[in-house]
Formats: structure tokens, sequence, C-alpha cells
């Protein structure tokens, strides 16, 4: 009887040894530098390789949505355990500065950065620089428009178009920062009121407010919708995967975000977290973007802009206001009026 | 008996005198960190470094002493034992939470007692040495007393689940509801809670007699309920097919139903989208042989519906198989012999002899769809439910913590009154039927209707889950999946490369990394989720102890929220002293283990009310003590539900994604966080065939329990051969 | 290898079990002594297997003692008492085979397996089913699981042996046969033992004395003849052999005879019999239905007019349900070649021996 009882426990036992064996092998660096990363997987790679190739400094890097990062962040707060938060819109990086969960620090990279890099840097009272630019755009299933024979959309304006009924897909801005961009640069371009008229006109041709910022970029590139709002990037992405996808930007003139890198308070390898800092403006460390297909702009002038990215010489810019729409008043006024006005109409 | 209090008491001196007091590894100290080894320990550390607090504790460890020296029915041995281990381990928690990093950890406290000149760091090794020591000396104690029938062994297995369910449960939940009520300049404002939790756009019914959306509540207890209830019908409806039935394929039949829940759970959204989307390929079927024009209803409330309960049917599915194994034959015999026709017995025996299974099917269905994230995610387009409000309003662009934990209060609410109806439903009757006797009946056939309602509902569903995976495994071999459909191994190379270099082999893919991790993680994770989960059934069923009901509530908590709330509260209260744990995969396998815990107790106790009590007291009287008696009687017999939570939590270690996503160090990258990325990028090739390697691979894991736990050898009489073999997934 | 004994004695002091605001066990004091078989008889819910699985040590005494072998118990839980107990249910533990079960205790207590197997056999050798180790429980009938029970039970040699109702799974030729078995088991090895069953021709059968319980609380302990001749109050004298209970006047006692007026008629009843605490006044007769005889004469003394309602026919005995001034009567008779058809009048005289005088 014993026999039946412990032989199996036995045999979960050297199971149990086995499996204990097998997680203590490989050995954890508990000396690596700690990188929350806001971009793709494979740029957060191709970086971290670089940087340790360049310096010697092992990295630990962890892919997050900016939102996951932040909260991260704030729940790390009194004993924090991230060194650097590099990549991902710099709405969010403003917001962690504003709060005092990241630091000054400065550059030797300040004189070959576009002024916009510096804008954030400055706005964020020298807790935050910008290590790239995305600009605001649509994306379109070129198959099936032209199935349909409808001409791509050129201007928000277009958006309003009866064929594109049902046909548009933009993230919920309460939960994208994707789409608050979108709707600060609407408030921006149009005036707030003229913003929401647009808005609750386009309400009609919504089919679905996403809750990730990217998710009309792949929900075009399979058809489901005619139209995305996104960030060019991440239509550009769809492209490159062979998708029969294009990109646009705005006539009216379109908003942007600014990828930046922002080194945490209290981190315990200072140090460390500065070479990388140094290292993500360099022209060095900006060009891992292309090397794994990312196609933002970089921010350091001397950094190769690659071939498929926006040219930002023929986009229309608006002179995106982040210290005025940062902020977290506006920001969740603007929301909760969305929310009423637009979110609670149906759909 | 007394050398275990014993052993206690020197163990607890141990942690105190010998052990580092504080984790090295953990936290920095800035000032006067305690040196290593024995100068490090809380005696030496509290004498020399001026860490006056920790002193105290010499007391209740005296005490100890004290009570171990006494004759063993010296009637103040129990009361030493209890008052020790209580008092010493109530100051051990109080110190270390009243004293952080940098001295007091409110302002309050060092305005009472004045500024200290340091802090302190996180408990290690010694700390968590003498506060189990304690732990043991007071359930000992209350044991001594004659709580708990006098059993040191349940009264220190309920002390210790209890605290750990404290610490790792009720902790970081209550870290982040307290943020519920936070009036903004960090204190307490009722009025600000009571906004938060009347918000219109949860509470609104507008959708009743307008076109607008119903408030966010409505959305999800009616999901939920729609997915408890398909689950549950199709859990049962696989039970029947499999055990009562002469049905061939069983084995894969069960395959089947399992696939679901080894699957990452992006994948059968992707998998929905590309079948029924609006360029699905049944949708452009049906539009070219029917004419139906292509929609997006998979979007929203249908979508979800259908991804959740492919997810969540396995779950439903193995609550429900041990519980129709269970079922004493001789029982429906009886019914049989009073005249009962086939279909008045199953409706008059079977039937209620279910109802535990029922009804823990239907809430774990019901719970797991409230707190189910990825799918409405991804397929819910427009129809918001409350885990996704609390993510987003988490993370999303309002982060606003207090806004998510006033809807986490009332998920948690939903998910107590499911579980107080549950309650309500199976009242107090008993569902005993492993009875001590041996039953010897045949089960008898299920009458028609049931049967051909079995079988009509089980097998499209089965056929579905087939094709489903086909495409599945199909996409992994397909340059680009619905476009480009040539096939090539590009995506498997590129995940599971394998290359030999100069030192050997290297693991060249890119998937290597984060799948070790993740077997890791989920191979440790997996028998410890088992042994809580049962441990706490057999708490449940076999003790009654006061408060019972609502520590039964209390071990459901953390199923009910949230994996992203429930991985924020994680950091809010690990990530600094007394207990510091980001960063380590020790917190990964915590999260995994407390989050999956209910369903391994949901087994287990639907499991073990059908054990009679007469066996385990049978074994108690024959001189077993209950470790015994649940080693040699109780577990063989729960041979099921200990593979139905091995399985599970094995499977959920892999699969989940929202609870570790914040605790995932970049050291511990796990699998599904790899998967998610590749989808996001558009790379669905490597995600699915990532994801196909995963499913095999758990696959084998899953065969591999079965093997190693076996099966429960009880000896009915069966019809057939087959229905010998006991095979629970 | 043989089955020794370590009979010893059980003792409780006030013991009291409570489940919340319920008591279930209520102020019980007794004491069995070492190689008696006692059995707690009581109708359900008067507390015998409470009281039974409080001297298991499954359930624990709110207050009281309780002494087995002269120490101190109370709060010692059953894996550490010495007593064993054979389960209404049987308890076989379904997934080991009747060896297994048998040698289950011997096993967990730390025995060498060789020498456990060895005793288990032992056991099964003195239940009569040395052929069936190798069976699992569910191949055996309820009897010989039954007997699995006792003999897994016997072989860990308990200072106290308990039954609870081990026979009343059993049909009633198997549970005559079982209970000789387990009184001769018994004596044989001269254990201690417990017994409960509501079964009061059980109880008389095989025990050396009974503790009746009612209501929580002890009613009366001795002998079975103790008890069958001399019950204390109405409840026993009704619980134990049965009886008509009939209204009646204590007249006086003197020289060894108590007088008893019963309606126009008076009854000398053994003033031995009579608890000597009783006072003159209204009492209770307790007669026991074999002590009506009938008669066919009408209207001579002491007789009392009854009508026969209803007569059965019994193979050994007749039953009769009687009419009378004294209320309705039950009579058993063992004259059943002539018996009194239904409907006649005749007098029913009561016999000397089967008379009992009770409290009312």
């Amino acid at each position: 009887m014993a026999g039946v009882v412990t032989g199996w426990t036995g045999r979960v036992g050297a199971g149990l040894v086995a499996l204990v064996a097998l997680a203590a092998s490989p050995a954890s660096a508990q000396d690596r530098l700690t990188v929350l990363c806001g971009v793709q997987e494979e740029w957060c790679k191709a970086i971290a390789v670089a940087f340790e190739k360049k310096s010697g400094i092992p990295v630990a890097m962890s892919r997050k949505s900016a939102g996951e990062a932040l909260a991260q962040l704030r729940a790390e707060a009194a004993n924090p355990k991230t060194d650097v938060w590099w990549g991902g819109p710099g709405d969010p990086h403003l917001q962690a500065a504003e709060e005092g969960l990241t630091q000054p620090a400065d550059s030797q990279h300040v004189a070959d950065l576009q002024p916009w890099a510096l804008s954030q840097h400055r706005q964020s009272k020298g807790r935050s620089v910008g290590v790239y630019a995305g600009a605001l755009g649509f994306v379109y299933n070129v198959e099936m428009l032209a199935k349909r024979k409808i001409t791509p959309p050129k201007c928000w304006a277009d958006l309003l178009r009866p064929e594109f009924k049902d046909e548009v897909q933009v993230a919920n801005p309460n939960a994208s920062g994707t789409a608050y961009t979108a709707l600060a640069t609407l408030v921006q371009i149009f005036g707030e009121e003229g913003a929401f008229d647009y808005l609750k006109k386009l309400n009609d041709n919504v089919n679905q407010y996403t809750k990730s910022g990217s998710a009309p970029a792949s929900a075009v590139s399979r058809g489901e919708t005619l139209v995305g709002i996104i960030f060019t990037h991440d239509g550009i992405n769809q492209k490159v995967n062979g998708f029969p996808v294009d990109v646009t930007t705005p006539c009216e003139g379109t908003g942007y975000e600014i990828g930046s890198v922002s080194i945490i308070k209290g981190t315990r390898k200072l140090d460390a977290a500065k070479a990388f800092y140094e290292f993500a403006l360099s022209p060095e460390g900006q060009a891992t973007g292309a090397q794994a297909k990312q196609f933002q702009v970089p921010s350091n002038k001397k950094a190769p802009t690659p071939p498929e990215a926006p040219n930002f010489e023929d986009i229309r810019f608006i002179d995106y206001n982040f210290q005025k729409y940062g902020t977290a008043e506006e920001r969740k006024r603007l929301l909760s009026r969305w929310d009423s006005e637009i979110k609670s109409v149906g759909k | 008996m007394r050398h275990s209090s014993a052993l206690w008491v020197v163990l607890g001196w141990v942690g105190f005198a010998l052990l580092p007091w504080f984790s090295s590894a953990a936290t920095q100290l800035s000032v006067n960190p305690p040196g290593a080894g024995l100068a490090g320990s809380a005696l030496i550390d509290g004498l020399a470094n001026g860490r006056w607090w920790l002193v105290p504790l010499l007391v209740p460890l005296t005490a100890g002493v004290g009570a171990v020296a006494l004759p063993r029915h010296h009637p103040l041995h129990p009361w030493l034992l209890l008052v020790g281990g209580a008092v010493g381990l109530l100051w051990t928690v109080v110190q270390g939470f009243a004293i952080g990093l940098n001295g007091w950890s409110w302002s309050g406290l060092a305005a009472l007692f004045g500024p200290l000149p340091q802090g302190q760091g996180a408990f290690g090794l010694g700390a968590a040495l003498t506060m189990t020591a304690f732990l043991f000396q007071t359930t000992s104690g209350f044991a001594g007393l004659g709580c708990m029938k006098g059993d040191r062994f349940t009264a220190g297995a309920i002390g210790l689940v209890l605290l750990s369910i404290a610490l790792f449960v009720f902790l970081p939940v209550g870290f982040v509801l307290s943020s519920a009520g936070d009036g903004g300049a960090g204190g307490f404002s009722p009025l600000a809670l009571w906004t938060r939790l009347t918000a219109p756009d949860i509470w609104r019914l507008n959708c009743l007699y307008e076109s607008r959306s119903c408030g966010v509540v409505w959305n999800s207890v009616f999901l939920a309920t729609m997915t408890g209830l398909l689950t549950t019908l199709l859990g049962l409806a696989f039970a029947l097919v499999a055990v009562r039935t002469g049905f061939r394929a069983k084995g894969l039949l069960r395959m089947l139903t399992v696939l679901p829940i080894i699957t990452p759970p992006f994948v059968i959204s992707l998998a929905v989208i590309l079948l029924f989307g609006r360029t699905g390929t049944v949708t452009l079927a049906l539009a070219d042989w029917f004419g139906i024009p292509p929609s997006r209803w998979i979007y929203g409330l249908p979508g979800v519906l259908l991804t959740q309960t492919l997810a969540f049917t396995p779950i439903a599915f193995l609550v429900m198989i041990g519980v129709v194994q269970g079922i004493g034959p001789s029982l429906e015999e009886a019914a049989q012999t009073l005249r009962a026709s086939l279909w008045v017995t199953f409706r008059t025996v079977t039937w209620p002899m279910m109802r535990p299974g029922v009804a823990n099917a239907f809430l774990i269905g019901f719970i797991e769809s409230l707190a189910d994230f990825g799918n409405p995610l991804i397929l819910g387009g427009n129809y918001d439910v409350l885990s996704t409000k609390i993510y987003f309003a988490v993370v999303g662009a309002q982060n606003d913590p207090g806004r998510a934990a006033a809807l986490g209060i009332i998920l948690l609410g939903l998910c107590l009154g499911a579980f107080w109806l549950q309650r309500r439903w199976l009242g107090t009757k008993s569902y005993a039927t492993v009875s001590g006797k041996g039953d010897n009946g045949v089960p008898p056939a299920l009458p028609t209707g049931v049967r051909v309602a079995a079988f009509a509902t089980a097998i499209p569903w089965a056929v579905f889950t087939f094709i489903l995976y086909g495409m599945v495994l199909f996409g992994g071999f397909t340059e680009n999946w619905g476009r480009n459909n040539s096939l090539t191994l590009r995506h498997y190379r590129n995940a599971f490369d394998l290359t030999w270099g100069e030192h050997g082999l290297i693991w060249a893919g890119r998937a290597w990394d984060s799948l070790f991790t993740t077997i890791q993680v989920a191979g440790l994770s997996a028998p410890l989720t088992a042994a809580v989960g049962l441990m706490t059934a057999y708490l449940l069923v076999r003790q009654r102890f006061a408060g019972q009901g609502a520590f039964e509530f209390f071990t459901m908590l953390s199923f009910a929220i949230p994996g992203t709330v429930i991985g924020v509260s994680y950091i809010l209260a690990f990530n600094q002293p007394p207990v510091e744990l980001t960063g380590t995969m020790a917190i990964l396998i915590l999260c995994i283990v407390f989050r999956n815990m209910p369903v391994s107790i949901r087994a287990g106790v639907a499991a073990m009310s059908q054990i009679d009590r007469s066996l385990d007291e049978s074994s108690l009287t024959l001189g077993a003590g209950n470790l015994q008696t649940i080693r040699r009687v109780i577990l063989p017999l729960l041979r099921p539900a200990i593979v139905a939570s091995l399985v599970y939590s094995f499977v959920r270690a892999i699969t989940s994604i929202s609870a570790v996503i914040f605790l995932v160090s970049p050291q511990h990258e796990l699998a599904t966080a790899y998967i998610v990325g590749r989808v996001e990028q558009g790379d669905f090739g490597l995600a699915i065939a990532y994801s196909s390697a995963l499913i095999v691979l758990m696959g084998a894991v899953i065969a591999l329990i079965q093997l190693v736990v076996g099966e429960r050898r009880i000896g009915r009489r069966t019809t057939d051969r087959l229905a010998l073999q006991e095979k629970p997934v | 290898m043989s089955i020794a004994t370590n009979a010893a004695g059980v003792e409780f002091r006030n013991v009291t079990r409570r489940y919340g605001q319920a008591v279930a066990v209520n102020d019980v004091s007794f004491s069995i002594r070492a190689g008696d078989l006692v059995t707690l008889l009581g109708p359900s819910g008067c507390g015998k297997t409470t009281t039974l699985r409080m001297i298991a040590g499954l359930e624990m005494a709110s207050s009281g003692t309780i002494l087995i072998g002269g120490k101190d118990m109370t709060r010692l839980p059953a894996t550490d008492r010495n007593v064993t107990m054979v389960f209404q249910s049987y308890a076989l533990f379904p997934h080991m085979t009747v060896a297994e079960n048998v040698a289950y205790g011997l096993v967990v207590g730390g025995m060498r397996k060789a020498e456990a197997a060895e005793k288990a056999a032992a056991g099964l050798d003195l239940v009569g089913l040395s052929r069936y180790g190798q069976r699992l429980p569910s191949e055996l009938s309820g009897g010989q699981q039954q007997r699995v029970a006792v003999a897994r039970a016997l072989v860990l040699e308990p200072e106290v042996l308990l039954f609870d109702e081990p026979l009343s799974n059993l049909d009633a030729k198997l549970r005559r046969k079982m209970r000789d078995d387990i009184r001769d088991l018994q004596q044989k090895l001269g254990l201690t033992s417990v017994y409960v069953t509501h079964d009061q021709e059980e109880a008389l059968a095989v025990s050396d004395r009974i503790i009746v319980m009612n209501r929580s609380v002890i009613a009366q302990i001795g002998t079975p003849t103790d008890l069958y001749r001399r019950p204390r109050d109405r409840f026993v004298a009704d619980f134990i052999g049965g009886a008509n209970l009939i209204e009646a006047e204590l007249i006086g006692r003197a020289d060894g005879v108590a007088t008893v007026r019963v309606g126009h008629a008076v009854l000398p009843v053994p003033d031995a019999d009579v608890a000597a605490d009783l006072p003159l006044g209204g009492v209770l007769l307790a007669v026991r239905p074999n002590a009506i005889r009938l008669r066919a004469e009408v209207g001579t003394g002491n007789g009392v007019p009854v009508t026969v309602r209803k007569a059965t026919y019994l193979g050994s005995h007749m039953e009769y349900g009687l009419t009378s001034a004294l209320g309705d009567l039950f009579a058993i008779d063992t004259n059943v070649v002539n018996p009194v058809p239904a409907g006649t009048t005749v007098t029913a005289r009561f016999a000397d021996d089967g008379v009992m005088v009770v409290p009312r």
C-alpha cells in the first residue's frame, strides 16, 4: 500500500527537484542597467546590444507601453528599481517629470539635437529629452480603397466623407496616448468647439474606438477597416511587413509625438544611466532605429534618417503646445468632455 | 509533538541571533548598513547598531523557551507559546511597517516619538525564519488549548494559509483599494469615493430605451453571466460525453477541449478575427456563397463572448469531469429501482449531485469573464467592460488610479455577489458520494435527450475548436498569414534556431530566453499553486473554524481582480521594506501562485466534498496524523483534482500576461509578453509559431503530469473497459 | 503473530459538548471498566454518537474531563489516543486493497512493512477473511466489508474499541451473526468496547452494561437486567423492552411489597424493584406486553376488562391491541393455538413479573 503512495510522491518530488535545478541554472545579473523601453521590441534589443558593445555595461531591457511604464515608475517611486526610461511618447515623460519621478540631465549632444527635441528638454525642466519624432497621420488599405474606387484621404476633412461611413478607426483617447495626441491636435487646429464639432461628425464614420493606439494600423492592414488614425511609423511598419497599406499626413496640419528618454530619480547606477542617456542621443545610438526597421525620425541631426521614414519637410506640422496639453488638468478636462459628448453617444 | 514546538523555538532563535535579519540583495541601506552574516543578525544589529526596536523580540523568544521547558501538560505551556508567538509576530510586523528605509514610515510617528537616527531594510532570511517560528508557536499554542480538535498540523496550516493570504492577497489589494478614496491631497475622502463609485458611466441603463451604451457594470455582468452559463453548459456536455457515453474518440475530445486553455490569450482572438472578421475566411466564404454582406459583428459582445467561451470551457470541463466521475452509480441505480425513468433519474439524482460542480464551474466562468482582459481588449470593440476600464484607468491616458480602485471595488462586489448566490444555491446539503463503503454500482446510460444534447453541444464545438487550431498551427508555417499563404519554416527557425559554436551549443533563436524563463516560472509555481490551493480546500471542507465563510471569500479575492491591478498592487506592496520582492523571480511566482490558487481551491473543494468524512476520521482513529491522512487517504482520492490544479496553474503561468507585465523584470522576460510584442508589430508568423510551440510544450507537460500523478483506483465496476481508465485531462 | 490486548477503562467526568448554543452532550459522567462492552443506547439525536466521538478524540469536550486508562485525554487529538473505531459506513479506503486497509494503522504507526503485513494477515484471519487480502473493498459484500473494518481496528490492539452503529447497514440475519461474532471476539480478546446503537435488542444482547441516553443526558446506567427490570423512569421503561404506561397510585410500601392501585384493582410489586426515594402518590405503572395475561372469565378480582381491538399472528406468539378503561394496551401472548379473536371482551390480569413502578 505504501508502495502506491510513496511511489507517486517520490515521482513528484523528483520532478520538483529537477525543476528547481532548472530554475537555478541561468545566472541572473543584478548589476545590469535596468531600462524600460517604450518602442518596438526589435529596437529595444538593437539599442541594448549596441550599447553593451560600446560601453561594456550590461543592459536589462523591458518593453512597456507608455502607460504601463508610467504606472510602474509611480508604483516604484519610493524605492526605484529602474534606471532609465527610453522611448515612448513625450507626454508621459512630461508627466513623470511633473511628478518628480525623473531627474534632470544634460547631454553633450545638445548642439546636434533638433529643436523639437530640445523643446521637450525645456518643458520638462531638463528631466527628459527627445530621441525621435513620429507624426500623426492616416493609414489606409490600398487594395480595398481601389476595389471600392475611393480616393485615399488627404485631409482631416476627408475622413467625414460619406464613403468612409463606418470605415474609420481611431483609439479611445482615454486609453491611448496616440488618440489623445490626435484630440489635442484637432483642438489646436480647429479650436476646442470646432474640434468637438468635427469629432461629433467623425463619430458617425468611426466603427470602433480601439484601446491600443496602434491597433487601427493592424486593423487596416487586415482590411477590417479602411482608414485608421495612427502615428505614421506604426503604419509604415505594416507596409514593410508586406501589407497593402499606405500612410499619409493630413493637409490641415498634424501633431506629433516626441519619443523621449529620462533618467529615473533615485537610480543607483547614475553613471551607467548617464552613459545610456548619452548613447541614446548619439548618432550611433539613434542609427539603431533604422537597423531595427523602425521608421521614426531621429532627433540627432547627424543621425541618418531611414529612407522609409516620413520626410518631415513634407509634413505640415502644427506648433504643438506640449506644455498646455500635457498638464493633468487640461488632459482630464478634454478627456471627460470627449467622454460625455462623443463616447456616450452610442457606438 | 513537543519536539516540533521546541524545534520552532530554536529556529526562532536561529533567525534572530544567527542569520542576517535584513535582505542584503534588495535594498541598499544608505545609513549604517548591518554587517554580513552573524553581525547582521537582529540581535547583534539591535544591540550594536542602534536599531533598538529589534531588541524587544527577546521577550517573546524567551517566552517560547519557557514554554518548552515546562512539562508537557502544564497549563501554562500552551499559553506561553500562544502569547509569546502572537506578541513576537505582531511586534515584528508592526516595527517592520512603522520603520522604513529612512526612519519612521509615517510623519505622525516621528512627531510622536521623535526622529530616528536611521531606518532599516527589508526582511531577510532571519526575519522570515523568526516570523515563521512565531507563527507556528502561536498555532501550536492554540492547538494545545484544544482548538482545531487539538491538532497542531491543522492549526499550523490554517495559520500559514491565513498569513500567506494576508500577505500576498490582502496587503497588495488593500494598497490599491485604499486609493479609491484618495481625495487628491493624499488624504482619504469619502466624498471622492462616493463620486467615483456612483459615476453615471458605470451604472447608467440608457441602452434599454435609447441607442446609447449602458453602464460598464451592466455590460460586465451580462457578459460574465452569459460566459458562465455557456462554459458551464459546454463543460457539462463534454464531461457527460467523456464519462458517461461510449464515445470512441474521448481522448481526442479531451485534447480539443484542453487546447484553448493552453493557448496564449491573444492567439484565440487573432484566429477568431481571421475567421470571422470582415475579411475573415468564413466571412468571405459566406459572402461568396450566400451573399451575406461582410460586417464587423465579431467586434463587441459576440466576439468577446465567443473567445471567452472558447477560453474558459476547458476549466468548466476540468471541474465538471471530476464531479461527474465522482457520482456514486448506486445512487442512480437506486433511483431507477424506485421506478424513475432514465430522464427522471437524471433530473432528480444525477443533476442534483452535480450541483456543486455546476455551481463551481459557473462561478469560475463568471469570475474569469469578469477579470479577463485580453479578449475584450482585442475584440471588445465599443463594448466596455470593467476589466478593460480598470486597465486603462491605470495605464491609459487618464492615469486615474483612484478610479481604477473604485471600479476594482465594484468588480469585487460583483464577485462577492456571485459567490453568495452560489452558496445560497448549494445550501447545506451533503454531496458526499465517495463513501467508505465500496460502491459497486454500474452507472446507468444517460437519457436519450441528455445524450443527444450533450453530443450536439460537444461535437460541433470540438469541430470548431479543431478548425481554429488547425488554422493557428497552419499559420505558423505560412509566409504572411492571411495574405501570402506559401509555406515556410522561416518563423520557426527565427524563434528556435540552434547552432554549434566554439563553446558548444548556441541558443540562437529569439524565443529561447523567454521560453526558459517561462518554463522555470511555470514549473515552480504550478506545484506551489496546487499545494496551497488544495491545502486551503482541505481546511475549507474538512475543518470547522470561526470566520470560515469570510476566509473562503477572501481566498477568491485575487482571482476577482484583473491581473493588471494585481500587478500594480504587487509593486506597490512589495517594492519597499518590510517586504521587498520586486525584480526577483519570487515575485512572479508568488503573484501567479496566489492569482491561480482560487481555481485550485474550487477544484479541491468540489472533489473533497465528495469524499466522505468518515474516511479521514477512521484514518485519524487508526493513529495517522492529519498530515498522514492527507498524504495517504485524501490525496490519492483527490488525484483528478490534483491533476486539474497542476495543469491549470502550469498553463496559466505560461499564458497569463496582465498580472505579470509589471512584475517581469528585464532579466526575466516571459513568453506571452514576447508574443504580444510580436502581435503588436504585426509579425503574426513568429507569434503564431511561438504559440504553437508553447501549445505543444504544454500538451507534453500535461501528459507528464498525468503520468506522474497517476489515476485514482477505487475499483468501481464499469460497463466498458474505456471508462475504467479514468483519464481526467 | 497474534493480536494482543491493551484494554483500558474509560471515565467521563462532567463532560459537556456544545455547538454554539446547542448542547449535544450535557454534563455526562460515567465510567467503563477495562474489558467491558458498554453500549450507548438511545434515540437519534440523544448525544450517544457525540459521546462516542469524544472518546475517539474526533470531537473535543467543551468542558469536563475524559480519562482513558486513568490518564487525562481530554485535549488529546484522535491520532494520539490508542482508541480505534468501526464506522457505520465502514470507512474503508476505496483506493487500497483489503490488506492495505488493515495494515494502514500499523504502517502509519511506523511498523515495518513485512511485520505489518503479517499482523494484518492475522487480523484478517481473526475475522475469517484471510483469503480476501488482495481484493478492493468495493469487491466485498457488506458483511465482509464490516469485518474488514473490525480487523483494521483490532490489529492496532487499542485500549478501547469503538463501534458506531456497526450493524445498521446489514440484513437481519447477518446482524445477528455479526453481533454474536463481535461479542465473541470482544470476550476472547478481553477488549474494552463502546458500542453505539439505537436498537435496544442489539444492546441487550451484546452489552455488559448499557448507558441509556436521552436528550443529551444519561437517563440510566446499568446491566441489561437492571435496565429491563428496574427502569428509573418512563423513558427507559418504554425504550427498553417496551411497556404499557398506565396511570396508577402508590398507596403503600411495607414488608418488601409496594402496593399500587390501578383503577379498581390493587397490585403488589416487589419493593426492591421500586426506587427507594419514590414517594406515595401518583406514579406510572409500566407493564411489559408479555406481562398482560388474557382470561376468558369476566369481572373477577383484580382483572381489568378489555376488548380485543386487533389480534396479529406472528408464528411464535400473538400480538394484541386492547382497549380498556386504563387506555389502549399492547400485549403479547405465546398461546398461538387458541388465540383470542378480535372483538371479544376478556379480562386482562398483570403477571407478577414484568410490572414496574416509575415516577410520573
